[in-house]
């Protein structure tokens, strides 16, 4: 199409329907192309000849009118809700009289749940390769942690059970509640900034808390952007999103899964009077340890003191056994007791006669008996 | 130290005193450091105050 400007000297004009008409005929050159979005703002009347709407980008939240002939429109027979995804086929076009930029939708197509779940799939699959739900990443919860961070929304039953079950197991706990959206094209985006604003906050633990809902409503917990955020959480991150069945990519990649808020409540903290009976346990120990200790030192030191007592009178009476014996032994050996048995000492002279040939008949020879003596002559000898 | 570390280290020392084989001196000192990890434990539990905020408003109160 021929767009006219207007020459002022060497300046080239165009009128405002001119321009538009310019740039709509070269917009109408781009290819026919398939858009994905969440439908909102869905404008129909019997009176008008296109149906409108506009298509949000459920990632970003941009935005994209929409505009559909109304017969193909009711021909599809889609009876499209707020927030339904769905596939638009069609091309870039401006809308002229406005100067609006739009998509003439040719065709469109809701876009399933039997999609949703291959892309999901598609996207486990993609991070499970990565590493990012391997066991081995799991990090343990902290025993004692000094403050909690609890995402949630503000929709009363999850942040209520989980606060309960905090509070109820471990008064003194300390927790800080980021409410955030959970649902919606902005609640992955939410939750990931819930979680930065949380550990900027130094908890020591995250619980991601939302109660059960639809396929779609528990969608944004398994956003890509939402489940790295959780893997690469400086803390450990608790899940507790939708009920049992339910199996968001955010429980995967959460270090624990809990399957109830009430249940993540319970595992972030321990129980308060156990805690106290175990101390009390220790300490028990430790003075009944110190005590046995100290006994058993004492009664040692009292064996050695006895010990010490009995010394001197054991090494004289050990004395005296040893004199006794020593006088056993002399008298054992004297002549004396020979004698006592019945022999007799016989001398000549100053010689003891051992010999019969040693003396002769007439001799005179000493006799010495053990009680006294006598002298006598010999009569003969052999 | 944390909670969990004064907790494990208090229960090695009762450990190690019930065992009975730690002479006195040595006894008396792990008695001395029990007593103190258990004051840091018990204040832990006792001390702490509950408290839940709400990070919106503590944003709020943070602004000038």
């Amino acid at each position: 199409m021929k767009v006219e400007a207007i020459e002022y000297g060497d300046r080239k004009v165009y009128s405002v329907g001119a321009f538009n008409r310019g740039v709509a005929s070269w917009l109408q050159r781009l290819p026919t192309v398939w858009v994905e979005g969440e439908v909102t703002e869905l404008r129909r009347s019997d009176r008008w000849a296109s149906v409108f709407f506009t298509l949000k980008d459920p990632q970003d939240g941009s935005c994209l009118g929409v505009s559909i002939a109304r017969g193909q429109f009711d021909a599809l027979r889609l009876e499209l809700a707020d927030g339904d995804r769905v596939h638009a086929y069609g091309r870039p076009e401006l809308f002229e009289a406005r100067g609006e930029f739009r998509l003439r939708a040719l065709s469109l197509e809701r876009f399933g749940l039997g999609d949703h779940l291959a892309a999901l799939e598609r996207l486990k699959t993609k991070l499970a390769g990565e590493g990012l739900f391997a066991a081995e990443r799991k990090r343990p919860l902290p025993l004692l942690p000094a403050r909690i961070g609890l995402v949630t929304g503000n929709d009363a039953a999850a942040k209520r059970d989980v606060l309960t079950a905090v509070t109820t197991r471990f008064p003194p706990a300390n927790v800080l509640v980021a409410e955030t959206y959970v649902q919606g094209p902005r609640a992955a985006g939410a939750v990931v900034e819930a979680l930065g604003a949380l550990c900027r906050e130094s908890v020591d633990v995250i619980v991601v808390a939302r109660g059960g809902g639809s396929f779609e409503d528990l969608l944004p917990f398994s956003d890509e952007r939402l489940v790295r955020a959780i893997a690469d959480c400086p803390v450990p991150v608790v899940s507790a999103v939708g009920h049992e069945q339910d199996t968001p990519l955010c429980d995967l990649a959460a270090d624990v899964r809990a399957s109830t808020p009430s249940v993540a409540g319970r595992l972030v903290v321990p129980d308060l009077a156990q805690l106290l009976e175990r101390l009390g346990r220790s300490r028990a120990g430790l003075e009944r340890g110190a005590r046995r200790s100290l006994e058993r030192e004492r009664r040692r030191l009292v064996t050695t003191h006895e010990r010490l007592v009995r010394a001197p009178r054991l090494l004289l009476e050990r004395r005296r056994a040893k004199l006794e014996q020593s006088a056993g032994r002399l008298r054992a050996l004297s002549p004396k007791a020979t004698l006592e048995r019945g022999y007799a000492i016989v001398r000549a002279g100053d010689e003891l006669v051992r010999s019969g040939r040693a003396v002769a008949t007439g001799e005179r020879v000493e006799v010495e008996l053990a009680d006294g003596g006598f002298g006598a002559r010999v009569e003969e000898t052999r | 130290m944390t909670f969990e570390e004064a907790q494990q280290e208090l229960e090695t020392i009762v450990q190690r005193l019930e065992s009975g084989e730690a002479p006195l001196d040595e006894a008396l000192k792990l008695w001395e450091r029990g007593e103190e990890l258990y004051r840091f434990c018990k204040e832990r539990l006792d001390g702490a105050e509950g408290k839940i905020e709400e990070l919106a408003s503590r944003a709020e109160a943070a602004k000038p």
